[in-house]
């Protein structure tokens, strides 16, 4: 009975659809690559980008999400040999990278602090080589996430009057706001190697740029905090009419609260930190901090908020063990001593008991 | 008895260092607390530490408010451009005259001489007192047409000048340039909307500050160096004791080669073509014009102020002779 549906006409049939999906696989693969290769890059890119993304930004466990950047960076990043270049997804991933290992070069930081402070040179002479080396591997990575971030969308900072890329869906424009953020964090792990990384420092003005083609109330005041803090830095960037930086670092706090996304806050931080403005920093942090309470974050982005209480920790740990020698105590972060106002308990005269 | 005292004086000779409070320092750098000197800085400071000086760095944005903290008293030291840290000290202020140093083996040459305990005196004046000078890089001459590669093609064109320099303003009107007042926070805007012809500035620029936009496809950047910009720390007199200041000056002259790192990397980012390599001729041209400006500045003649140090130009002059003695300098009769 099977026999019988052997017939010449089925086996030309067979052969014919054999050569049509050798053909097909063949057109798949271009010249070169095994076209199961091509196909699973395609895959696996448009899963990674689909569903993985999604999923990581959702999660609220940093250490995990940069580890997954790590580790699947290569792996995702590497099908960009058999098919394009997975940019979207690799800045994703390629931040990420960069976060795991600022992270090893916060903790060298805090110990070349401690040891600065308890005057043992030679300790914070080897912590603070060890925190420049990990910052040049930071910026090396942030400045490869800025670039994909940039070629993703096919932007080019660099040429004159360039126009807003087409960003269609919202994970669009948080990964290029993002790339624009990461490329000017990765200036400052640069200066703080000692320019080790060589990261082009014009991306601060070309970041100020491209920040204007992001909705400000939508991105929670991200794209006016990261123009704030290059008129800080390039007072020539700033628009004639713009208001005061560090006035336009609050209204964008007070969005970040409000879009349940508190970036600019960690970026207030930085920037205070970074031109020496204790009382900014001061008070950042206590808004931070009187935030909690209230604060609903945007279950989208949950990652992103606590990426940026982590820098709030990291900033205010800096000022506590340049200061004290040891890391914010837990119920002291909010503020920049151990004082307590209004906290002093009243004691009673033991002199009849003696 | 006897011993008490000595013990006393020594005591109250040491105690500017061993003053339990930190010494407070002024730090400019135009990226603040996270920017490249800033940087270096934390490093000397950390390498004082081991020599019992404790500083308290405060970042600045802006020089000029960092010197002006400095002379109120809110900072016992300032680390700045010899353009601003000039009026404390003109021996060490005139490292920076125009043209004075063409190369970074003359400057590495001076920074060692000047580091030596024997240059200790010339590090006073006036009741302050040089702490350390670290190179910046040479500041070149950016142009918006190619063409511009000889003083005489200067005269006409507008030129960004520092309001504050007198001896770059006084060169302006020697070329017969138009000075246009600016300052570190608008010059370059100035250079990139094509509102002046030229300006100056180190490698630094150039990236950060977008000065490609000005360059354009037709301009480039004079591959001269005009001046050499150096980072000056400068304490009040008796912030440290001899022997510390002479410390913290070998301390500084130690991060040279790191300073000269920066400013290679910086230099290096430059794109070949963007440089105009100037011939052997004009280069003597250049060196006869900017001497002769330089001794108008020493003397006060021809208009100028009164700017440089004649002992940082005698000086200058033997570095430079050292190294090329076969320029017409050498043999001339008015010898800087």
């Amino acid at each position: 009975m099977t026999s019988s549906l052997v017939t010449p006409n089925a086996i030309l049939r067979g052969i014919h659809a054999k050569l049509l999906a050798v053909a097909s696989l063949v057109l798949l693969a271009g010249c070169s690559a095994n076209p199961i290769y091509s196909t699973t890059g395609i895959v696996l890119t448009n899963y990674a980008e689909g569903e993985a993304t999604p999923y990581v930004l959702q999660m609220n466990d940093p250490k995990m999400a940069c580890s997954l950047g790590e580790s699947l960076d290569p792996l995702v990043y590497s099908f960009s040999r058999v098919t394009s270049a997975p940019d979207t997804t690799g800045a994703l991933l390629m931040l990420l990278a960069g976060n795991c290992t600022e992270l090893q070069a916060w903790e060298e930081e805090l110990r070349y602090l401690r040891a600065d402070f308890q005057g043992n040179v030679a300790e914070a002479k080897d912590a603070r080589e060890s925190m420049k080396r990990l910052n040049a591997e930071v910026a090396k990575r942030r400045y490869l996430a800025f670039q994909r971030a940039m070629r993703a969308y096919d932007y080019d900072p660099s040429q004159e009057n360039v126009e807003c890329p087409f960003l269609f869906e919202d994970q669009d424009e948080l990964t290029f706001m993002v790339g624009l953020l990461t490329g000017m964090q990765g200036i400052v792990n640069d200066a703080n190697s000692g320019a080790m990384a060589g990261v082009p420092r014009n991306i601060a003005p070309q970041a100020e740029r491209a920040a204007q083609c992001l909705d400000n109330e939508k991105w929670a005041g991200l794209p006016n905090a990261i123009r704030a803090l290059v008129w800080l830095l390039l007072p020539d960037t700033q628009p004639a009419l713009a208001p005061d930086p560090w006035r336009v670092f609050e209204d964008s706090a007070r969005i970040g609260v409000e879009k349940g996304m508190r970036i600019s806050m960690a970026l207030e931080a930085i920037a205070a930190e970074t031109f020496g403005r204790p009382d900014v920093l001061e008070d950042v942090l206590a808004r931070y901090a009187e935030s909690e309470d209230r604060f609903e974050v945007r279950e989208d982005y949950r990652l992103i908020d606590t990426i940026a209480g982590d820098v709030m920790m990291f900033v205010s740990d800096k000022y506590w063990t340049t200061n004290y020698g040891y890391r914010t105590p837990q119920r002291f972060f909010g503020q920049l001593s151990e004082e307590r106002p209004g906290e002093e308990t009243e004691v009673m005269d033991l002199d009849g008991l003696l | 008895m006897f011993r008490k005292s000595l013990a006393a004086m020594t005591l109250s000779l040491a105690a500017p260092i061993a003053a339990a409070e930190p010494v407070k320092m002024c730090v400019f750098d135009v990226i603040g607390a996270n920017g490249d000197v800033f940087n270096m800085v934390k490093d000397y400071a950390l390498e004082m530490k081991s020599h019992g000086v404790d500083f308290e760095l405060r970042p600045y944005t802006d020089e000029g408010v960092a010197v002006g903290d400095f002379n109120s008293g809110q900072c016992d030291v300032v680390a700045a451009t010899d353009l601003r840290t000039r009026p404390f000290n003109r021996f060490t202020g005139s490292i920076s005259a125009v043209g004075a140093i063409p190369t970074y083996d003359d400057l590495r040459t001076l920074l060692a001489t000047l580091a030596q305990p024997k240059a200790a005196p010339l590090m006073k004046e006036n009741g302050y007192e040089v702490l350390g000078i670290v190179p910046a890089g040479a500041g070149y001459l950016f142009v918006n047409d190619r063409s511009i590669d000889t003083a005489g093609e200067l005269a006409g064109k507008r030129m960004a000048t520092l309001d504050y320099q007198k001896d770059a303003i006084h060169m302006v009107n020697y070329v017969k340039a138009t000075v246009v007042p600016s300052d570190i926070t608008n010059f370059a805007g100035k250079f990139n909307n094509g509102s002046v012809d030229t300006a100056y500035a180190p490698a630094f620029a150039y990236e950060a500050l977008e000065l490609y936009k000005g360059i354009g496809d037709t301009g480039g950047i004079v591959d001269y160096p005009l001046a050499q910009l150096t980072i000056q720390i400068i304490a009040k007199d008796d912030v440290l004791d001899d022997a510390a200041a002479q410390q913290s000056r070998e301390v500084a002259w130690g991060m040279y080669g790191q300073a000269m790192d920066l400013v290679t990397r910086l230099e290096d980012a430059i794109p070949e073509e963007k440089w105009i390599r100037i011939s052997d001729n004009d280069i003597q041209g250049y060196q006869e014009m900017f001497r002769e400006n330089r001794i108008q500045l020493r003397d006060g003649t021809g208009g100028a102020s009164q700017v440089y140090h004649p002992k940082m130009m005698s000086l200058l002059s033997n570095i430079r002779c050292a190294s090329n003695p076969g320029a017409s300098e050498c043999t001339a009769g008015n010898r800087e």
